[in-house]
This record gives structure tokens, C-alpha cells and sequence, in this order.
């Protein structure tokens, strides 16, 4: 009990040590120059139901790639949800995938949130589906548009709900 | 009682303000007040990179949620290990590689740094899949892409050693260096 304690504090006191010493989030998005295809993926979402990427196919995929003990992932995500809410559920998806942690970890996470995540979170508990996508870090993003494409990149936080990104998002959107 | 004190220490050391000295226009140092622990940043030419001093005892922490064999736990622990943020501050394209960093000890000798990729090497030999925790080898950063991750140096704690950096801005290349930076001490000083 001790340990988990000592563990517990050191986790919280290096986010906020981690918090402290982090650049501002920017909304700079890459343009992928040689647009590539999305690979496709089956994952279990927090329901443990298994969902396709594909099955997005038609929308523009918000798609990032996080973890629980990742301090820039925690201070984007709730951009990410606010982003969510903003555009339209139609023709928009947020697919946040987690990384070799499980569904009790990030439940128990989510709680602690101030505003509860409605987007799609997945589990890539072997790291396979970021290997997939050459994910060198975290947190890494791409937006993917409604043919499956990978369109833009960005590694690193950012603020998601920034007008400039949504701009971008719309605008894949009309396409 | 000790540990729970240097916890505590090193908890509300997080949370009070640090104290910031220059030492050039593109290095800084800072140090916390209530533990002395260092943070160097070098910020030239795009390239903005923070050593973070951190301790064993967190590093100990960390690998040990994250379900590492104890054995290396400690192995992990007995490096210099640095939390390391780097940054793309400019608007062109940024590049690194770790294998192309050294640190430089007091005699001139010169060592590459441990890549992620060796660490993984040895990891995997002992049933460890997690990959997360370090500083990835390379990076392709566009504007505003940045990331994090420990960078390990082989090295006693309390010695002093220069890093040097290389980058490509533009696929021009760049070197930089932080000099006379340490590892952070086994644990805090008691008070």
C-alpha cells in the first residue's frame, strides 16, 4: 500500500513538475506532402466492443494516439472533447487510442477528468497499431479524411479546438 | 520516515516557484529552491531542448508501474537519467538522432548516448514490451512538434559532463551544447 502511495505521489508530482516545464500547445497542423492511406485496425473500445477504423470511412478521423501517464496527452485531451462537441458527429469521429494500459486504467483516469470524454477511446495494448502508423511518440495525431487518407500530422500536444484547426477540419469535411 | 520526508519534499517542490538564472542568451538553468534540482535548456537555432534532473527513486517508481522485472528497475535507476523535452521553435522542417548526441566528461573523452532502440534490445531480452518512457531515436518535427521522453547517460551520479547535440534545420546541420550539467544525487539532502 505504501508502495503504490509512493507511487501515486511521484506520478502526480512529475506531471506537475512535467506541467511546469512544458511549451505552450500550439495548433500547428503538418501537411502530409505524399498523402498516404490510413492502415486500417480492429480494436476494443471502452464497451469492449471492436471497432474498425474503416467503419469511419465517409467522415474526417480525428485519430490520436495517448496514454494515461503522458502529461502533454492529459493537458490536449480536453480540447480534443471540446473539439468533439463543436463539429459535427456527422461527418467527424474523434478516435483517441490508447496505449498498453486497459479499460480499469483509463476509467479510472476519465473519472478524474473535469468533463467526462464522449469521443471514441480504443485499446492498442500491444502497441501495434501505433507501429502501424509510425509512432514515435507520444502524444502523436493524425487527420484523416473521408477517403481514408492521411492528410495532416502533428507530434506532440496541441490544442485541438483551436478556430485554425476546426477550419481545417471543415474544410476536409467539404471535400 | 526519511523516504516519506524526502517525498514530501520533493512533492512541494514541484509546486513552488523555481528560481531562474541566466547563464548565456541560449542556455538556462533552472534550479527548484527546496531541492536544488537542475533543469538546463538550450534553445538555439530551432532547437529547444530541457534536461530535467530526475531522481532514482522516481525513476524506480515509473518502471515499477509500468510491471519492469526489479532486476531492471535498478539497472534503469543506476543511469543518469534526465526528463528531456525537445522542440521545433522554428518554421522550418527539424531532425534529429539521438546516436548522433555525445556526452563529453571532464577528460575530453567523448560517448554516444544510449538510444532507445538499445534500451529496448535489452528490455525485450528480459520480457519487457513497454516502449514508451524514452526520447524517441530520431524525430522529423515540423512547426510546433515537440516531444518528451528520459535520455540515459552512463555515467556516476555528481560527475559533470558537457551534451552535445547535432540537429538538421533544413538539412542544414547544427550543433549545440550544454555544458557542465550533472545527474541528479541519489536522493535529496535532509534538511
Amino acid at each position: 500500500m505504501k508502495h503504490i502511495l509512493l507511487i501515486a505521489l511521484l506520478s502526480i508530482s512529475f506531471a506537475l513538475q512535467a506541467d511546469w516545464q512544458q511549451p505552450e500547445l500550439s495548433h500547428n497542423l503538418t501537411v502530409i506532402k505524399d498523402i498516404i492511406p490510413a492502415v486500417d485496425f480492429e480494436l476494443h473500445d471502452m464497451d469492449e466492443e471492436k471497432i474498425k477504423l474503416s467503419n469511419y470511412k465517409g467522415k474526417v478521423v480525428l485519430l490520436n494516439f495517448w496514454a494515461t501517464w503522458c502529461p502533454p496527452c492529459i493537458r490536449e485531451m480536453p480540447s480534443m472533447e471540446r473539439l468533439h462537441q463543436q463539429v459535427d458527429a456527422e461527418g467527424f469521429k474523434v478516435i483517441a487510442v490508447n496505449q498498453m494500459e486497459d479499460i480499469d486504467q483509463v476509467f479510472a483516469f476519465t473519472g478524474q477528468l473535469e468533463v467526462d470524454p464522449t469521443f471514441i477511446i480504443l485499446f492498442d495494448k500491444t502497441s501495434s497499431v501505433s507501429r502501424d502508423y509510425a509512432v514515435r511518440g507520444l502524444p502523436t495525431t493524425y487527420l484523416i479524411d473521408k477517403e481514408g487518407q492521411i492528410r495532416y500530422r502533428a507530434v506532440g500536444g496541441r490544442e485541438f479546438d483551436h478556430p485554425e484547426v476546426i477550419k481545417i477540419i471543415e474544410q476536409l469535411m467539404a471535400e | 520516515m526519511k523516504n516519506n520526508f524526502s517525498l514530501y519534499l520533493l512533492v512541494m517542490s514541484m509546486i513552488v516557484l523555481t528560481a531562474t538564472e541566466s547563464i548565456a542568451s541560449e542556455v538556462k538553468v533552472h534550479k527548484n529552491d527546496t531541492t536544488g534540482l537542475l533543469t538546463w535548456t538550450l534553445n538555439d537555432e530551432g532547437f529547444q531542448i530541457e534536461l530535467i534532473q530526475l531522481l532514482p527513486d522516481f525513476i524506480r517508481a515509473i518502471y515499477a508501474k509500468h510491471g519492469f522485472p526489479k532486476d531492471e528497475i535498478e539497472r534503469a535507476a543506476s543511469y543518469c537519467v534526465f526528463g528531456t523535452i525537445l522542440k521545433n521553435t522554428s518554421s522550418q522542417q527539424l531532425s534529429y538522432r539521438v546516436a548522433d548526441w555525445r556526452y563529453q566528461t571532464s577528460d575530453g573523452q567523448q560517448y554516444p548516448v544510449k538510444t532507445k532502440t538499445q534500451w529496448l534490445e535489452e528490455w525485450r531480452k528480459a520480457g519487457v514490451t513497454f516502449s514508451w518512457t524514452l526520447l524517441p531515436d530520431a524525430g522529423e518535427f515540423s512547426e510546433g512538434d515537440w516531444q518528451q521522453g528520459f535520455t540515459t547517460i552512463k555515467l556516476p551520479r555528481n560527475t559533470e559532463f558537457d551534451m552535445i547535440f547535432k540537429w538538421q534545420l533544413d538539412e542544414i546541420e547544427h550543433t549545440g551544447v550544454l555544458e557542465k550539467i550533472s545527474c541528479a544525487p541519489e536522493s535529496l539532502p535532509e534538511m
